[in-house]
This record gives C-alpha cells, structure tokens and sequence, in this order.
C-alpha cells in the first residue's frame, strides 16, 4: 500500500525551548514519501511545536529541520514562507479561514499568492472542491458553512500547491464525531492517493485508520513509536 | 471608582502602542496648536500689544530749549493735570535732546547722526523701554542705542563710538521702544554736556483714537506757552501706520495659517481618540460582562484615552512653548518689526484645558455608544470587523489582474468603512494643508513682493532734515546727481505731505510722485496709472474707507490752497489713510514744496551698499536706506511654511499609522493565516501599504480642490479684512499640472504612515494567532 520513498522530513536532536518551558526536548525522526505518521501524546507535551518547526511557522532553539532537502535554519523569512507555499500544507483545528472571502477565494488565495493568474486559481480551486464533494459550497463564506463543511475547504487550501507533506493539527479536534468522520475519510482517501501526511490527534480512532506509524511524544521527548495494521 | 482607575490603567498599558501613538499624536497636535495661537496673538495687532506693554507714548514732543525751560514745562504739567477731567494720562520728561554725529565703527551702527535723549532709567510712565540686552547707561561715557531685539545685534555690546566733536561712548545696553523715541539714550547728565537744543516731553492722552483728539490735545498742552515752543510732534498714529504697512503685510495669511492649523489638530485628535475607542469595543464588551455598569465604562474608557492623552498635551504644550519662540522669531523676522513676540499664558491655560476636552468629546461619540451595545453585542462588534462588508468588493478584487497581496489589500479598506472614513478624513485634511500651505505661500509671497516693491525700487534717499545736515545742493541737483551714478535705472521723488481732503474732516497722507513713478511697482486693480495733472492713485482700503470709487473728485486742501483731483486708479495697498498724487497737483498747490526723498531702481546685478556710499560722499546732506529686498524673509516665510506643513502632515502621518496598528491588531489571525500559506514578508507590507495607498489617492484627489477652495475662502477673507480687492494674481496661484502633482501627497503620507506598522506585522509571530479560535 505505502510504498516507502525518499525521506521527506529529517528531524535531527531538535529542541525548542519557551523561556524556562522546554517544549520539544532532542527529538529525531525522519518521515519518508507516502508516509502518514500520527502524532500522540497528552495536552501540552510539545505536538502542534512540533508541526510549527516542520512547517517553518517557529524556529527551534537547537537541532535542525530538513524538509525535502531544504535545512530550515538556512532560509530568510521570505525564503521560508516560499518554502511553505510550495512545500506544506496546513490544516488546523479551527479552521483558520479568511472570513470576508468565499470558499472558492479561500483555496485559490493560495495558488494566487505564487502569481498564478485568478481565473487559472479558480478553476483549479473549483476542481479540489469538487473533488472534495463540496463544489455546490464554492460561492458561499465560511461563516455560513457547517464545521465539516469549512475543514474541507481548509483541506483544499493546503491541496492547492500539491505540498510535499500535509500538516494537520487535530484537524477533527473541533468537529462532531460524525463530521469529524467524514474528515478522516479525506485524510485516507488522500494518503492513498500518495500524499505524505503528519497529523496530530488525541483521537485513537483516527490514528488507526489514517496513520501507517504512530509517534508517541511525552514532555516534548519520543516516548514510543508503532506502525500500525492498516483497517481500511 | 477605584475600579474603573484600575481598569484603565490597565487597558492604556496593555495596548502599549495604541496609548503611544495616542499620545505623540496629540503631543504633536498640542505643539501645532500652541505654535498656532503664539501665531495668532503675535498676528493680532502685534503694534497694540507692544505699545500698550510699554505705555508707548501718545505724542513725543520736541520742545525749544531756548524758548522755554525745563520747569515751566513741568509746571504746564502740573497745571494739566490737575484739572477735573485732565486730558493727560501720564506725562514723561523733561529730557534733554541732543544729536551727535558718529564715526563708522564697522558694526551694526550706520554711522552719522544720531538722536540721544537723557534718561536716567528705561522704566517710568511712558515709554517704558524694552532694554533687551545689557543695562541702562549709569554714568557719563555709556551709551544704550536703540536696535530690534535680534541676537545679531549683541555685537554692538561693548563697542566705543566716537561723538565728533564730543566724548567717547560705550555701548552698555541695547534697547527698542516702540514709540521711536530716541536712536540712544546716554544718562541725564552726559547729555547735558552734549549741549542739547531740544527738550523731549513723552505723553499719554486719555482721548487717543485720533489725529484730531491728539491735536486738541496738544493744543492744550501747549497754551500756556509761548508760540513757538514747541518745535514738533509726533503721533503714534503715523509710527502704527508705518509698522502696518511692512508687517501687516504677511499678518492675515499667518493667521490663517493659526487658524487652520488649530482645525486641522483638534480634527486629528478626534480622529485618533475615537479610532482607539472603536477599537476597544470588545474591552467595552467584556467590562460590561464583568459587571460594570455603563456609566463605568464609559468613565473607564474616558479614562483609558486620557491618560496618555493629557501626557501627550502636556509634553507637546512644553515643546509647543519652547519652539513657539525661535519659531514666531523665524517668521515674524521678515516682518521687520520688533513687536514683542511669545505665547501668553491665556494660550497655554486654553491649550492645557482644550486639548483634552477634545480628547474627551472625540472619545465620548463612540464609547457612548458602546454604552448602547450590550456586552455581547460588544464582544463580537469588536474581536473583527463585522462580517459581510465589502465582499462584493472583495470578490471583484481577488478575480483581477493584481498581483493577489494588492487586491487583497485594496479590499480592506472596505471591511472598516467607519474608520477608513475616518483614516480618509486625516488624508484629506493633510493633503487639503499641503495644497493650501502651497498656496497661501504663494500668495504671501506674491504679496509681500508686492508690498515691498521687491524689483522694483532698491534704495530710498531720503533728504536730510533740519535736524540732520541739510543737501547744499537742491531739488534738480540732487535728481541729476542721482540718475548721474553708474547703474541707476529709475529714480522717482517723491514728497510726504499732509494735506486735508475737502468736506472731510482729518488729514490723510498724500504722497506727490514725479520722474519714474509708474516703475515703481504699485499694483493696479482697476483703472490706470498717474500720467498727467490732477490724478490720484488710491489704495483700495482708502476708497473703502471714504466710499469713492475710481473716476470719483476729490478737492486736495493744503493749509488755504485748493486743487481737485480725479481718481484714476485703485491700488492694491492696505493703507487707508494715504494717496498717491502727480507732482504737477502738488506745485498747483504749492510751488515752493520739495522732494522728501527719492525711490532708486539700479540696474540688475548692481551693488547697493556701493550705490549709497557714492551717492552719501557726493552730498552728506542724503540719506540712503537700502530697501529690505524679500528673499531672506521669503526664506524665513518658506521656513515656517514647511515647519507647519511637516507637523501638520506628520499628525496626518500618524493618524494612518493609527489605522494600520489598529488593523493588524484586529487582523492578527488572518495575517497568520495568509503567511502559514505561504505569504512573504514583502506581500504581507505591500498588502497593508496598499490598503492605505488606495485611501491615499483617493484623499489626495478629494484633498488637492478641497485646498484650493479653502485657500480661495482664506485669501478673500483676508484680503477683505486688510481692506484689499482680491487680484486675480494672488488667487490664481496654482498652475493645473502643479494641482495634478499634488494629488500623489496623500498617496505618499498614507505610504510613509503604512510602512513602519506594516512591516511589524510582516514581522509579527503567528503561531499564537493561529492556534486559538
Ligand atoms: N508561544 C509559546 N510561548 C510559551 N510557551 C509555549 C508557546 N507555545 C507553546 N508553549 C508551551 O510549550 C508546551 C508545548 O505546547 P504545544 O502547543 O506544542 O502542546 P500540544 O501538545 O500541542 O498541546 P495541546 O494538545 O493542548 O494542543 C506547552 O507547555 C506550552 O505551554
Ligand atoms: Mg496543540
């Protein structure tokens, strides 16, 4: 099923500290192409740091970050957001959508921002949408929209760029269990279609049907790490 | 009430920058406002102030020593004053009166004749002299000479001039009077050895207001003596109308300068204040939840804005007092005269008490009605801007042909129209004050050129009086001798007579011109120029004055002689007591009457200094004034022009600064979300730039007339009030494509007040903002 590639994502003694807290403590881990790695570990112990460094939103105190052959550290903040924009797509809790742009808006912002022209975003938006099933939903605001509803144009929006992994921080976290399922559904169909995915969860259920490995962190430290049987 | 203190505090601390730029905003407000007002009162007849300051004397008389003595004239006092209803306020003297000639000493002392009275002190009851510099001369062989309070002059301190024929002096003070009472001032005895011919008595009359009142006056004042006692007298009056027409000159366009400068201030702050009010609604929202009642927050948010409100007034009423004064020095210097100048206290009480009653009212508006808002409704009204605005506009944007962090950014404005009307307010109020500080200098410029005949006269010869040498040579002579010199162009001569105009009471100026008259640069607003006998040139305040009109009579009286006059033409000049008349009317009046002094044009690139000098050896008996030419006062009037329109833009500046912090405040998590998708730090400043360009332009379109009109209203307003018909020249100033230049002002105040807050929010960290709902 998971053919395993290239190593997308290094994590090499990586340590984040906040002040006295220390956040991620001497973490390695490397994820490969087509990998979808589940991220486990009780409130506070350092998972959505974790996703921030491989994203390149917050810079580690030591250690090093290389994601698809690039060393985080090196790059500028203008190098790094184009790092984001091609390579990450991110998915968050709640939602993180532009309120005073459509659906559509929303997911071809992120085709536009690389110069790509708007009626060529669109269309390419409008097909994620439909490919997502929520084509019908194109020209509505996110307000409007149901929470199941508003995750999956989020999920779009990472889509848009074709990202070198998916980063998703407890995309369910904010969802009814039923919506919250439909979610998942994505995230499977999406990493059986190849997409690297990493994704933080305090959801058992959704590690098991989406996550080929699951990394337990404690205290910002790996505790643990199990590959998982795969249920489809 | 000590809740809502602490509340307060807390929030004006918490929003740190919000308080700051509050208070700079109003801190520079506060120094636009006290600059203002110095302006105004140095404005307003900067000649009554000083004079009543300094108890000017009403008449300085020069009595004949030989014909009456120093007793009999205090006794004429005596007597005056003690009558029941005496027409003599206050009485001055004796001093004896001498004129000494001195040597060219190199400095800032012209050398030849100078008037020194003996006085024992400055003060006293009339002509309480400013002593600005040093002291007042204490004993025989010190000497205090009269020069305008300018720190140039200090030199003179301590320098000797030689008295031909008589002693040597130190100068040990530097004074002004207003009531040009003397050229210096030594002690009563030093002056006793100079053989003083004249006595000089200083008065102040109860009546006041006239030529006529000071007459009567003075005919009572003198009847007890005998006829020929009094040698001559001066009046204020003619003193005021000279100060009048070199300084009013610039005094309505200063004025209107204050005036718009204290509008454009309190606009401003009211703009900021009740911008950080809008913005703390959610704050507002939450109080109310915690149980404050709506008086409570109110007072809370009152509070909140007037602590660094008032520290913002009282910071900028100090800067405002320390710079009003070099500031006033800088453009009152043009002006030539040497009024007292500073910010009386009435400024700083009506600074100190209005500043922050415009902070309260501009903060009252919205807070009363956050008041209104339940706490909910307050709540969501402030976490972000209210959904739905503006999408149409938004959805247009993101499908054009702009780079996306542009389109993004011309839609905000759009999501905020309450205060991006209020960011456009600022704009437009700061473009409007560049396009009409453009103008008006222009205006002024133009005017003052005018007024001081800038080009077209260079140096006025003035012939020497009885008390000063008399020319050996006469009225034809001294012409000749004149047009002689190398590099002369024009010369005019003219003769200061007062004359009465029949059927009206009082005497008025008439000014005979012969020779090169019309090059003397009178500006004509309607009708033509003096050709021929019997024509008058009158200045429009005259014609208003008198209700004539040109083509008008008028019959000229000098002593039993009559001639009449036609008014041929209307001059641009604010004297209305003074006219201008062909020579041929003044010899049908009096054959026998002579120039008082010539006006002298000289060839481009001549030197005038060189011109005097060879003009002042060829006959002592003429005295030569260069004739101040514009520029070092255009560059003093260009000075404070731009001062004015730097700070006033700078508040403009900051009032977009405000917008923006205030956005990307409220704009935290989508501007986090915008660069988790890959934003750069460039895109994020170029999309918060734009979204105040876009107000930019569109305030510098509405700006740019909105100046133009107001400089029309200000310059017609003034004009009228000095008495002035408006010509075209001083209106017309502007030509379009400078208009068309203008409109980018707004464009780059709202980009330079963008930039800073908008690259701190390119900066800003955002993975706060994005983990949170
Ligand atoms: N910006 C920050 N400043 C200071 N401390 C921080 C910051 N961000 C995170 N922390 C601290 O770092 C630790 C790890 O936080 P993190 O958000 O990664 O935990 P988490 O595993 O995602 O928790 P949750 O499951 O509750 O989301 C926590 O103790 C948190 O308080
Ligand atoms: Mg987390």
């Amino acid at each position: 099923m998971t053919t395993e590639g290239e190593v997308v994502v290094r994590l090499e003694r990586l340590r984040k500290h906040y002040g006295e807290t220390v956040a991620l403590d001497d973490v390695s881990l490397e994820i490969r192409a087509g990998e979808a790695v589940a991220v486990m570990g009780p409130s506070g112990c350092g998972k959505s740091t974790l996703l921030n460094m491989i994203a390149g939103l917050d810079r580690p105190t030591s250690g090093s970050v290389t994601v698809h052959g690039e060393e985080l550290s090196t790059l500028s903040e203008t190098r790094l957001a184009l790092f984001r924009r091609h390579r990450i797509g991110m998915v968050f809790q709640f939602f993180n959508l532009i309120d005073d742009l459509s659906a559509l808006d929303n997911v071809a912002l992120a085709a536009q921002l690389t110069g790509t022209s708007a009626a060529h975003a669109r269309r390419r938006a409008l097909d994620l949408l439909d490919e997502l099933g929520i084509a019908d939903r194109a020209d509505l605001y996110p307000a409007v929209l149901s929470g199941g509803e508003r995750q999956r144009v989020a999920v779009a929006r990472a889509l848009m760029n074709r990202p070198a992994v998916l980063l998703a921080d407890e995309p369910t976290g904010a969802l009814d269990s039923h919506t919250g399922e439909q979610v998942m559904d994505l995230l499977l169909d999406l990493h059986q279609l190849g997409q690297t995915l990493l994704l933080v969860t305090h959801d058992e259920r959704l590690a098991q049907r989406c996550a080929s490995r699951v990394i337990a962190i404690e205290d910002g430290r790996v505790t643990g790490e199990r590959a998982m049987e795969q249920s489809a | 009430m000590r809740a809502v203190w602490r509340v307060a505090v807390a929030a004006a601390r918490r929003r740190r920058l919000q308080s700051t730029v509050l208070a700079v905003v109003v801190m520079c407000s506060t120094v636009a406002i006290v600059v203002a007002l110095g302006l105004l009162e140095a404005a307003s007849a900067p000649f009554d102030r000083t004079f009543a300051e300094q108890r000017g004397a009403h008449v300085v008389a020069a009595f004949d020593r030989a014909v009456v003595s120093d007793d009999r004239l205090v006794q004429t006092v005596e007597k005056q004053t003690s009558e029941d209803e005496p027409a003599v306020e206050a009485v001055a003297g004796p001093f004896g009166q001498a004129v000494i000639t001195v040597a060219d000493i190199g400095q800032a002392l012209p050398p030849g004749p100078l008037t020194v009275v003996g006085r024992a002190d400055p003060g006293g009851p009339v002509d309480r002299v400013d002593l600005w510099a040093g002291r007042w001369a204490g004993k025989p062989g010190e000497i205090v000479v009269s020069r305008p309070a300018e720190p140039f002059f200090r030199e003179l301190l301590g320098a000797t001039v030689q008295a031909e024929g008589g002693p040597r002096l130190t100068i040990v003070g530097l004074a002004s009077s207003v009531s040009r009472t003397a050229e210096a001032w030594v002690t009563p005895d030093q002056v006793q050895a100079m053989s003083p011919k004249i006595t000089q008595m200083l008065y102040r009359f109860t009546e006041a207001d006239t030529d006529d009142d000071l007459q009567k006056a003075m005919t009572g004042m003198t009847s007890g003596l005998p006829g020929s006692a009094l040698l001559d007298w001066q009046s204020y009056l003619v003193v005021k109308q000279d100060v009048a027409r070199t300084a009013s000159a610039y005094l309505p366009f200063l004025t209107g300068f204050g005036i718009l400068g204290l509008l454009v201030a309190v606009l401003i702050v009211g703009n900021v204040v009740s911008g950080a009010v809008v913005a703390g609604q959610r704050h507002i929202g939450m109080l109310k939840s915690l149980g404050f009642t709506p008086n409570q927050v109110v007072a809370a948010y009152l509070t909140m804005v007037l602590l660094p409100g008032f520290a913002g007034c009282l910071v900028g009423t100090v800067l405002g007092g320390l710079a009003a004064q070099p500031l006033l020095r800088l453009v009152f210097q043009g002006v030539g005269s040497t009024i007292g100048l500073g910010v009386g206290v009435w400024a700083y009480a009506v600074t100190l008490l209005g500043v922050p009653a415009v902070v309260v009212l501009a903060a009252l508006i919205p807070a009363s009605r956050a008041h209104r808002l339940s706490a909910a409704q307050a709540i969501s009204a402030g976490s972000a801007p209210r959904p739905g605005r503006g999408r149409r506009v938004q959805r247009l944007l993101s499908g054009a042909r702009l780079p996306r962090s542009v389109s993004l950014g011309l839609g905000l404005p759009f999501a905020r129209p309450g205060r991006s009307a209020l960011t456009l307010a600022a704009v437009i109020i700061g473009v409007a004050t560049v396009a009409l500080a453009s103008g008006l200098f222009r205006t002024m410029t133009a005017y003052g050129d005018t007024a001081q005949r800038v080009g077209h006269v260079h140096t006025v010869i003035h012939v020497g009086r009885p008390d000063q040498t008399e020319p050996k040579l006469d009225d034809a002579g001294i012409e000749a001798l004149l047009r002689s010199q190398p590099g002369v162009r024009y010369v005019t001569a003219d003769a200061w007579i007062d004359i009465h105009l029949a059927g009206r009471p009082g005497r008025i100026m008439a000014q005979f011109l012969r020779g090169d008259a019309e090059t003397r640069g009178d500006v004509l607003v309607a009708g033509r120029y003096l050709s021929g006998p019997g024509e008058v040139v009158a200045p429009s305040a005259f014609l208003r004055r008198f209700g004539l009109e040109v083509g008008d009579r008028l019959t000229l009286a000098l002593g039993e002689a009559h001639t009449s006059a036609t008014i041929v033409g209307e001059a641009m000049d604010t004297s209305n007591n003074l006219i201008m008349v062909s020579w041929p009317t003044l010899t049908a009046l009096d054959p026998d009457k002579r120039p008082t002094q010539y006006e002298v044009r000289l060839a481009q690139g001549m030197d005038v200094e060189k011109f005097n000098a060879a003009v002042k050896t060829a006959e002592p008996g003429l005295y030569p004034a260069t004739k101040s030419q514009i520029d070092e006062s255009g560059v003093a009037i260009t000075t404070s022009t731009s001062i004015f329109t730097l700070l006033l833009g700078m508040v403009a500046m900051l009032g977009v600064f405000n917008t923006v912090v205030l956005s990307t405040h409220e704009r935290r998590r989508d501007l986090a979300v915008l660069k988790s998708i890959g934003m750069t730090p460039r895109q994020v400043t170029v999309m918060m730039v734009t979204s105040m360009a876009a107000l930019g332009a569109f305030g510098g379109l509405l700006g740019v007339p909105m100046g133009v009109a107001a400089h029309r209203v200000i310059v017609l307003a003034m004009l009228d009030a000095v008495g002035l018909t408006a010509p075209a020249f001083l209106l017309d100033v502007w030509q379009v494509a400078e208009l068309i230049v203008l409109m980018p002002a707004g464009v780059a105040m709202a980009t330079l007040g963008a930039f800073v807050p908008a690259r701190s929010a390119a900066r800003m960290t955002i993975v706060d903002a994005l983990h949170t709902e």
